[in-house]
């Protein structure tokens, strides 16, 4: 705007067509040698005969130096003169015309200058060629664009196979369910897209804030890089950019990570891509894992094509391939995303499963140590490498531990006393060596009752992560243990109440013998209420009962009990076995748990070894006489007590017992066993029990129990014998220890009393089988304990004779000693004492019933006695 | 008499008290003697009676006494003879002890009927 007044309003325009007219000398040569472009005339033959200024501008030739000299030919490329032979010489001879033919014309000073060139034959009269004239345009510019348009094609190409790879690669991420093959599917990703060779993943652990190594070739315990690092693969997951490694010779030190993975040689540029997801959970974008790959051969960023529109590069990796490269981490991330919601939600169900299958197993055991044992083992491995249940209960606790490794005692028992000292609550890590050991406490309505401490899975999820499973976990554990804790104090109660009530005093008499044995059932059952008593009535008669509660368990225990006391007090010495039935049956009329209890009942009149009985609804008592086969007892038979439907009446029976006559009472324990009928177990009863006719009553019902049920049977068993008068032979056997002797001599001294030995004697013999069984301790087997020592003592219509056998060494030395001072003392208790030597030693001595004077004293050694 | 504690062996079960009656030191053995626990008992009523004025063994309470116990009471009176310390046994008029003791020998002013009788023999 120079000058103001041009643009003012009112001033005139001049008139266009007033003023056209060309501004210079428009003559023909001039047209010619300035056209905007090239011009050449040439021969036939090529050789330039014409060439106006602007293509000689554009060469930077002198006229002179072409004119005549040069063919058009002559000032083309290589590849530019095969083409003008092949193509445009013949064409423009066949049509005389040739256009737009691309030429690279070689400059004066060698540079390129790209045309199009057209150019037409002219012919004469005879039709001859006469001379070819060419224009030839600067194509510069439109090579250029051209050159652009491939590049871009070439780019967009490679773009649509990225493109397509990708949808490939969704299509896959699709289909993968869970995480690991979602992981699976993106480490395959690189090597499609990009044609890249080594490609890994890492998935963020966002709860333990780590990298965790995943995909083909790593299994469940990949390895781990802290989320806290500074460069390389933390850094890409913590803040979500795709990030690239240039090559560089200190790449590998810098990232040691990737070092092996895909840096591996210098010159490789490595591209970290996070795979994020827009997950809900908060604002924003989340990484969920990183990928990883290297690709050599790639130039750097200035060195490459810059299409226009193309969005900012990364040095090695175009606009585009890192838009690829995020869409890929965008794509694998929200693939992953969707995997963790499924994993999750899949892992829920396993884990809702598992509480319950735990609840029902446990259920089917009902003691607690088991049900702890139980616990554990369900936990190990499936949930945990190790896990210890710790149960407060009883004076010493319960604790149960299986896997490994334990972890630092001091500590776990540090943390479990914290965890019971705060009521209850969890404590799911700690910042000691034993992080990943998690210790909950087990309480049921407000009383902390234990703790079960694990380490869970290596690999798996945290305890933290896995909060809510483990809380649900201790609420039912802590349940089901409570439950059998409980089952186990009413259970332990019941045991105390049946002991003390079979502990009750059962009379020693010479007259008879008794011997008892009652085998609990099967550990895990409740304690039965089987029941044994024996006692005196009115002093003449032996009142022996056996009985069993209909139930288990306490209320059975307490019921026995009642009946037990029951039948003591309704006992009495004119009534009879089927009176006290009647009345018994008075007494369950108003003690219901008592109804339908077995009992057999039997007195047996001392004097005259009459036996009256009657069973209500028990098996028949068992009697062996001397020299004849055990017969049951099948009279006085009737319902049990407080039978509705059973006969009312109470019928008993009499039966005369010869001396030495053994009878058995005993509950359907001992007889019944699945894996034999009824009528069998009578038998094999009789036959055990008559087998048994010469061994000592010590030790003979438990024998029985044994025998006929084994140690481990369901059912409690309960038993009673009875010896009428008295063994004739005592035998027993005692092991080589000095404690056992006093014990010995309490059966004499019983064994003696009962065969009315009167007492001068008695001590004599108690005196001398207690040395011979010192000497054989002391001597024989010289402190030798796993020695056995057996006496045998019989009574006879003229004495004692009694022989005390040891399998020990006899050296005749020992007369003079140390066992001949014994000897001597035994010499002068007894009449007649020999010794013999055959397996072993055997003193056999004899003392007749003759009363003598009493000793006045003897020497008790060689030297040191006789004070 | 005063009974002033006691040691024992066996657990609960106490063989042996000591007590004093009139200076002198009193033992009081109950039960069964024999091979078990006679080495045990000899060395408790050893240390006890070191250095006893006289000594009274009340052994009317003991139901059974084998060779070993008698071993043990030999040497108990020869280590007081060595010492001029009185010893005196009260044994039963009959019984498992008398018995033992008669078998073996041991001289009859030795052995009395009570703690009375065993005090006074010891006296001054």
């Amino acid at each position: 705007m120079s000058d103001p007044t041009t643009g003012l309003p009112g001033t005139p325009l001049p008139d266009p067509t007033e003023s056209f007219q060309v501004p210079w000398d428009d003559d023909a040569e001039d047209l010619y040698q300035q056209a905007p472009c090239g011009y050449l005339s040439t021969l036939p033959d090529g050789t330039i005969v014409k060439v106006n200024q602007t293509f000689l501008n554009w060469t930077g030739f002198e006229r002179s130096a072409l004119v005549g000299r040069q063919r058009l030919r002559d000032l083309l490329t290589a590849g530019g003169r095969i083409y003008h032979e092949t193509h445009y010489a013949p064409l423009l001879r066949m049509q005389d015309e040739v256009h737009e033919v691309a030429f690279d014309v070689v400059r004066a000073d060698g540079r390129r200058l790209p045309t199009l060139v057209n150019s037409v034959l002219s012919r004469d009269a005879e039709g001859r060629p006469r001379v070819i004239r060419t224009t030839i345009f600067d194509a510069t510019e439109r090579r250029g664009y051209e050159r652009e348009l491939l590049v871009a094609r070439r780019a967009a190409e490679a773009s649509e196979r990225r493109v397509s790879a990708l949808q490939g690669i969704v299509a896959e991420l699709a289909a993968a369910p869970t995480e690991a093959g979602v992981a699976a599917a993106v480490v395959r990703a690189p090597g499609t897209v990009f044609g890249a060779a080594d490609s890994r993943i890492w998935l963020v652990d966002a709860d333990r804030e780590l990298l965790v190594a995943a995909g083909a070739g790593v299994d469940g315990g990949g390895e781990e890089i802290s989320l806290a690092r500074a460069e390389g693969l933390a850094e890409v997951a913590r803040v979500g950019q795709v990030r690239v490694i240039v090559p560089s010779a200190d790449a590998r030190l810098r990232f040691p990570e990737l070092a092996d993975t895909v840096i591996r040689d210098d010159d490789r540029t490595v591209l970290l891509i996070p795979l994020t997801a827009v997950t809900g959970s908060h604002t924003g974008e989340t990484v969920l894992g990183v990928l990883a790959f290297g690709l050599t051969d790639r130039p750097p960023l200035e060195d490459q094509p810059r299409p226009g529109g193309e969005p900012a590069g990364q040095p090695g990796f175009t606009g585009g391939e890192l838009d690829v490269a995020r869409l890929l981490g965008h794509q694998a991330g929200q693939a992953l995303h969707r995997a963790r919601l499924y994993d999750d939600a899949r892992r829920r169900e396993a884990r809702a499963t598992f509480l319950a299958e735990t609840t029902r197993v446990l259920d089917e055991t009902l003691r607690l140590a088991p049900r702890a044992r139980l616990l554990v083992s369900r936990l190990v491995p499936d949930i945990a490498g190790w896990a210890a249940v710790q149960l407060l209960v009883g004076p010493s606790g319960l604790y149960v531990e299986d896997g490994s490794p334990a972890p630092d005692p001091r500590g776990l028992a540090d943390r479990v006393a914290a965890v019971v000292a705060a009521g209850g609550g969890t404590s799911l890590t700690d910042d000691g060596p034993d992080a990943d050991v998690a210790v909950l406490a087990l309480a049921v309505r407000g009383r902390v009752l234990g703790t079960l401490a694990l380490r869970l899975r290596p690999g798996g999820r945290t305890a933290l992560a896995e909060a809510v499973f483990l809380s649900e976990l201790a609420d039912r554990a802590g349940l089901a243990l409570e439950n059998a804790r409980l089952y186990e104090q009413e259970r332990a109660i019941a045991q105390t109440l049946q002991r003390s009530l079979l502990a009750g005093d059962l009379p020693a008499d010479p007259r008879f013998a008794v011997e008892t044995h009652y085998q609990p059932g099967t550990a895990d059952l409740e304690v039965g209420g089987d029941w044994y008593d024996a006692f005196l009535v009115a002093g003449d008669k032996l009142a022996v009962v056996i009985g069993d509660v209909v139930g288990r368990g306490i209320d059975a225990a307490a019921t026995m009990g009642q009946l037990r006391s029951a039948i003591r007090a309704l006992a009495a010495a004119e009534a009879g076995p089927a009176r006290l039935l009647e009345r018994l049956d008075l007494f369950v009329d108003r003690v219901e748990t008592a109804r339908m209890a077995t009992v057999a009942y039997g007195e047996i009149t001392l004097s005259t070894s009459e036996l009256t009985y009657a069973c209500a609804g028990h098996p028949p008592p068992l009697v062996h006489e001397p020299g004849q086969s055990p017969r049951y007892l099948w009279g006085g038979r009737s319902a049990p007590l407080g039978s509705r439907a059973g006969r009312a009446a109470r019928d008993e029976h009499r039966t005369t017992l010869a001396p030495g006559s053994r009878l058995l009472l005993y509950t359907d324990g001992l007889i019944e066993r699945r894996d034999r009928s009824l009528d069998d177990g009578f038998a094999v009863l009789a036959e055990q029990f008559a087998a048994r006719r010469g061994a000592p009553l010590p030790g003979l019902a438990a024998e029985l129990a044994t025998d006929l049920v084994g140690p481990e049977h369901r059912d409690d068993v309960c038993l009673l014998c009875v010896a009428m008068g008295t063994e004739d032979t005592l035998e027993r056997q005692i092991g080589a220890d000095p404690l056992h002797i006093a014990l010995l001599r309490k059966d004499l001294r019983g064994w003696l009393v009962s065969h009315s030995v009167d007492e001068q004697i008695r001590q004599a013999v108690l005196l001398a089988c207690s040395e011979a069984v010192t000497n054989s301790i002391e001597h024989g087997y010289r402190g030798d304990p796993y020695g056995v020592v057996t006496l045998t003592a019989r009574v006879s219509g003229d004495g004692i004779e009694v022989r005390v056998n040891d399998r020990g060494i006899w050296r005749p030395a020992d007369v003079a000693t140390v066992r001949g001072r014994g000897l001597r003392l035994i010499r002068e208790l007894m009449d007649e004492v020999t010794i013999e030597h055959d397996a072993g030693t055997t003193v056999v001595m004899r003392r007749g019933w003759r009363a003598r004077p009493e000793v006045e004293s003897t020497a008790l050694g060689d030297g040191d006695g006789g004070r | 008499m005063t009974a002033a504690g006691g040691g024992g062996v066996q657990g609960n079960q106490e063989w042996v008290t000591f007590g004093q009656v009139d200076g002198a030191e009193l033992v009081r053995l109950v039960g069964e003697i024999d091979l078990a626990n006679a080495a045990e008992l000899g060395r408790e009523i050893a240390a006890r009676t070191r250095s006893a004025r006289a000594v009274l063994v009340d052994l009317s309470t003991v139901s059974f006494l084998d060779s070993a116990g008698v071993r043990l009471l030999d040497e108990l009176v020869g280590e007081l003879d060595e010492r001029d310390t009185p010893i005196r046994f009260v044994v039963g008029g009959s019984g498992a002890v008398r018995m033992a003791l008669r078998l073996c020998a041991f001289r009859e002013e030795l052995l009395t009927d009570d703690v009375a009788t065993a005090a006074n023999a010891v006296r001054g």
